[in-house]
């Protein structure tokens, strides 16, 4: 029986550990520690000597993990619980792995957990890390497998193997294999829709937008720097005043919260603006987010594969984004949305909970009374809002039940869900029909990589007022505060950093390189069917078969391979690695080429004297190269290689007959 | 401080060319046999025993008388011959009456070179007394052990031919010497100078000792430390793995001969006035050293000596 050493052992366990480590701070508290427990007992059985469990405790801790996994997740279908109880499994196997077999196993396994990070994330950081976990993984094999190679002949290794030749043993063996994923990645056949539906609500948590509204809920996502999506513009570019991404739209209030309405959501629009001639030509690549609408600027004429376009122009796609999802859009702005509104809608856009925000009521009914109506009782609104004490500030105080009342005439201190809502509601009160509409605003031009970068952090809402016959009008009341936060982004807008390292310079940066991370999902994460097709048309091949695809698969790789199998040949063959033997073969080869017979048995001092026979001419330099060669391969103080390596490059025999 | 090490350094190279002069007044001696010569030195700095396994007359005792001359040592010659008895060689402890006690009178087996000619003449029991001084470096009369003097060299002759009356030694007590030579003819050169100059046995009179008991033992010291390379292991080990082979001997070389032959191609590289070992001097050691430590398979004509030169040419040097 074959049993790995206590080195061995840690390198197995760091494997599993590095492969578990990003899974592993997604998963619920029970399972952590139903995780790490067998980890760590196992590192402590190694340093103190305990002995191995008996099964019947290590049997219960099975079953206790499995129970465990159940009622964190309810059950073991999704992907996360599969990954868990995979991990979990893994990380108990280490309890019983006393063998060379076991360990083996475990770090094979661990290659596979390393491969299902790709199911919650394709960052590009991901690769890297999967990369740095293969390495590892690849030292503990060769380790593993050296010992085995040693055991079973029975001798134990003369000399061990560095940590750093280790290193690069598995660096080039990773190497090797680079093109053989590179040739899976291009010519592994694609299909148009998934073979197996990864199942909705997968993600761990839903980002950006959310359902409803309340003012505070967009807060959190002005601390989010990640990426929305980015937006390549084949037109030209809006200016950042028209960049109103819109998302959700919400029409129902109950004093404190804000929420989309039956009708918004399910009724699909009627009329749709013209996309020709549309000025704006764009193609957005929205990053998972778990929610299922898309985003576009007013209005969108045309609707993305699997969407559609509601009433308020919303565009909804059937299933969650949990993957990167790219859309052609054309967006026109010259157009009346809904120039004549029915009643029902009407009611519902002029619809406030009764008993709230008296103070506001008042002074609404103030101006109405003043003989304002329509768009001068909108702009009165607005030059209230820019005349008055108002401030955009991310420090808004808490309000309390009369929301608007509060921060009407008390705080005055918010940011754009606050004077949305506000503005919203006093409309109401003044007899328009107003509603709400979130998205995100303005984005970041990086003039790399030629496309707008929008950001969790440029998370927006606005309102829209309804006049009969222009329909809906956009009116944004944060930007009568703060013409900066339109002008010049959310985070522009503000005085204050939000937090230590927030600053612009940073900001920019970090913006800049994020070309990397679209570079990254325009050539990687979103090559598919599509992208395979187009990379054969050149050819003349327009239709691949996933046959032929395989095919081409096996060509490509049975190519690289003849072109990669002199070298990987020859970096087995002798005196490869050590540049001595090299030099010495190379001289070995000059005597061949003279005639010279060289006998294996024979030392570089025998071998020196029969050459010297045959050519005598060079008999001083063939004595003086292998008096060198049997001093550096023999003597315990061998000085430096060079004397030999430039002795040999002067040594050209000449061919004598004898 | 410095000045000791200099000390040291200088009585370290005195006693190295004192150690050459010594091969070269033997060389003076027993002409165009140098390997040989070389061969019985390094015996004596690997602390081995010397076999000297040839016709009469081509000489044997000569070298055996020379080596010890030039050592410097107490030195003994013993006739083996088929009446010898153990304590010829041991010794024997006589009564004295004045002083009403045993008193042991020590044999040649108490000096530190000991010649031993014809060691196949003499019985089986008074081999293994001598043999049995030579592998522990004691000796043991009357239940007293005794310990030898060292350095403690042993040169033995044997006579291949005159095989009527002898008993051969059995291959275990052959194991006892770390190498056997032969000296065989003189080359025509040789023997005309041979023809020509002195008489031998009055140039053996002359030759003045170059080398004292102590310098012997610090030679002997100092060829412990000549370096020994993880590739010569390799091939040393290559070397012995291929003699267990079958194909070539009855038995392989056992693991002391393995050592044996560490230590001497150890002597032989210091004699060569290197600090390392190369895989020459373990080629040039091993015949010597596995001659009579290896009989030929069953369904060989060749003899030991071919079959061993045969195996040093199949085994590569790695």
């Amino acid at each position: 029986m074959m049993n790995p050493d206590q080195k061995s052992i840690f390198w197995v366990i760091a494997t599993l550990s590095v492969a578990m480590a990003p899974q592993i701070v997604r998963m619920p508290l029970p399972i952590i520690a139903m995780a790490l427990f067998p980890l760590l007992w196992r590192i402590g059985a190694e340093l103190l000597g305990w002995k191995a469990l008996p099964a019947l405790i290590r049997h219960s801790a099975t079953i206790l993990a499995l129970l465990t996994l159940f009622f964190s997740y309810g059950n073991v279908t999704g992907r996360r619980a599969a990954v868990s109880l995979l991990t979990v499994m893994l990380a108990l196997k280490l309890i019983e792995s006393y063998r060379i077999r076991d360990a083996r196993l475990i770090v094979s396994f661990s290659l596979f957990l390393c491969a299902t990070q790709f199911l919650f994330s394709q960052g590009i950081l991901m690769p890297f890390y999967g990369a740095v976990t293969v390495i590892i993984a690849l030292v503990t094999l060769t380790q593993l497998h050296r010992k085995e190679a040693f055991e079973s002949v029975g001798e134990t290794p003369a000399i061990t193997a560095s940590i750093f030749s280790e290193l690069g043993f598995s660096l080039r063996l990773l190497a090797l294999a680079i093109p053989v994923g590179l040739a899976f990645f291009l010519f592994f056949p694609r299909w148009a829709t998934p073979l197996w539906g990864i199942p909705e609500t997968t993600l761990d948590s839903k980002t950006g937008l959310s359902g409803s509204m309340s003012p505070g809920s967009i807060q959190s996502l002005f601390m989010d720097d990640s990426p929305a999506f980015r937006v390549e513009f084949e037109s030209a570019i809006p200016q950042p005043p028209e960049l109103y991404w819109r998302g959700p739209v919400f029409w129902n209030f109950d004093g404190k919260t804000w929420s989309g309405s039956f009708f918004g959501k399910n009724i699909a629009a009627k009329s749709r603006p013209d996309d020709q001639g549309a000025p704006w030509r764009y193609t957005v690549q929205l990053e998972p987010n778990e929610r299922n609408w898309l985003f576009a600027l007013d209005y969108p004429a045309t609707t993305p594969m699997d969407t559609r376009v509601s009433m308020d122009f919303q565009i909804f796609r059937r299933e969650a984004v949990t993957q990167l999802l790219q859309y052609s859009m054309v967006s026109n702005p010259d157009f009346a949305d809904t120039p004549q509104m029915a009643e029902t809608l009407k009611t519902s856009a002029l619809d406030l909970p009764n008993g709230f925000n008296p103070r506001t009521r008042e002074l609404v009914q103030g101006w109405r009374e003043s003989g304002l109506t329509g768009r001068a009782l909108v702009q009165h609104a607005l030059d209230f809002f820019n005349q008055e004490a108002f401030y955009y500030s991310l420090d808004a105080p808490l309000l309390g039940k009369h929301s608007v009342d509060e921060f009407l005439f008390d705080s005055r201190t918010g940011y754009c869900e606050h004077y949305a809502s506000t503005f919203t509601v006093m409309m109401r009160m003044a007899g328009i029909p107003a509603r709400i509409v979130t998205g995100y605003q303005g984005g970041w031009y990086n003039t790399m990589g030629e496309y707008l970068l929008v950001r969790q952090s440029d998370a927006h809402a606005w309102s829209e007022v309804w006049f009969p016959g222009d329909g809906w009008t956009r009116v944004d009341p944060t930007a009568a505060v703060s013409p900066a936060r339109v002008n010049r982004g959310s985070l522009g807008a503000l005085s204050a950093p939000r937090h230590l390292l927030d600053y612009a310079w940073l900001r920019n940066m970090r913006n800049g390189i994020d070309v990397v991370q679209q570079r990254w999902n325009d050539w990687v994460i979103k090559f598919g069917a599509s992208q395979q097709a187009k990379m054969f048309s050149p050819l003349g091949l327009e239709r691949m078969t996933p046959s032929t695809l395989v095919i081409a698969l096996f060509v490509a790789i049975g190519l690289f391979s003849a072109v990669l199998l002199p070298f990987i040949l020859r970096t087995r063959g002798p005196g490869r690695k050590d540049p001595l033997q090299a030099a010495w073969q190379k001289f070995l080869k000059r005597l061949q080429s003279a005639g010279c017979e060289i006998q294996p048995s024979n030392g570089a001092i025998e071998l020196a004297h029969e050459a010297a026979l045959h050519l005598p001419g060079d008999s001083r330099a063939i004595h003086q190269i292998a008096d060198l060669y049997s001093r550096y391969r023999y003597s315990p103080l061998p000085p430096s290689l060079n004397e030999l390596k430039s002795a040999i490059k002067e040594f050209h025999p000449k061919k004598t007959a004898v | 401080m410095n000045s000791t090490v200099m000390n040291r350094a200088d009585r370290t190279a005195s006693r190295h060319i004192r150690l050459l002069e010594a091969q070269q007044a033997v060389n003076e001696i027993l002409l165009g046999k140098s390997l040989q010569v070389r061969l019985s030195f390094c015996c004596l700095l690997a602390r081995g025993h010397l076999m000297i396994e040839d016709v009469p007359g081509v000489g044997k005792t000569t070298l055996a008388i020379a080596m010890a001359r030039v050592i410097g040592s107490d030195y003994q010659r013993v006739q083996f011959t088929s009446d010898l008895l153990p304590a010829d060689i041991l010794g024997v402890s006589i009564y004295k009456r004045d002083k009403e006690e045993f008193e042991l009178h020590p044999g040649p087996i108490f000096s530190q070179v000991i010649l031993v000619d014809e060691i196949n003449r003499a019985t089986p029991k008074t081999q293994s007394a001598l043999l049995e001084g030579m592998a522990e470096g004691q000796v043991t009369i009357e239940n007293t052990t005794h310990p030898l003097p060292s350095p403690f060299f042993v040169l033995a002759t044997q006579n291949p031919l005159d095989l009527v009356g002898t008993f051969p030694l059995p291959d275990s007590q052959l194991d006892r010497f770390l190498i056997s030579i032969s000296l065989g003819y003189p080359d025509p050169a040789a023997e005309r100078e041979l023809l020509t100059t002195e008489d031998r046995s009055r140039m053996l009179d002359r030759t003045t000792s170059l080398l004292t008991p102590d310098d012997v033992k610090e030679l002997q010291e100092d060829c412990e430390k000549v370096h020994v390379s993880e590739d010569l292991l390799d091939y040393i080990q290559a070397l012995i793995k291929e003699t267990r082979n079958d194909r070539w001997f009855e038995t392989g070389l056992s693991p002391r001969a393995g050592l044996a032959l560490l230590r001497a191609s150890r002597a032989y590289a210091f004699l060569d006035e290197r600090d390392y070992v190369i895989p020459e001097d373990v080629k040039t050691i091993f015949p010597g050293l596995s001659r009579h430590r290896l009989s030929p398979s069953s369904g060989f004509a060749q003899s030991a000596d071919e079959q061993i030169e045969e195996l040093l040419s199949q085994v590569p040097i790695p």
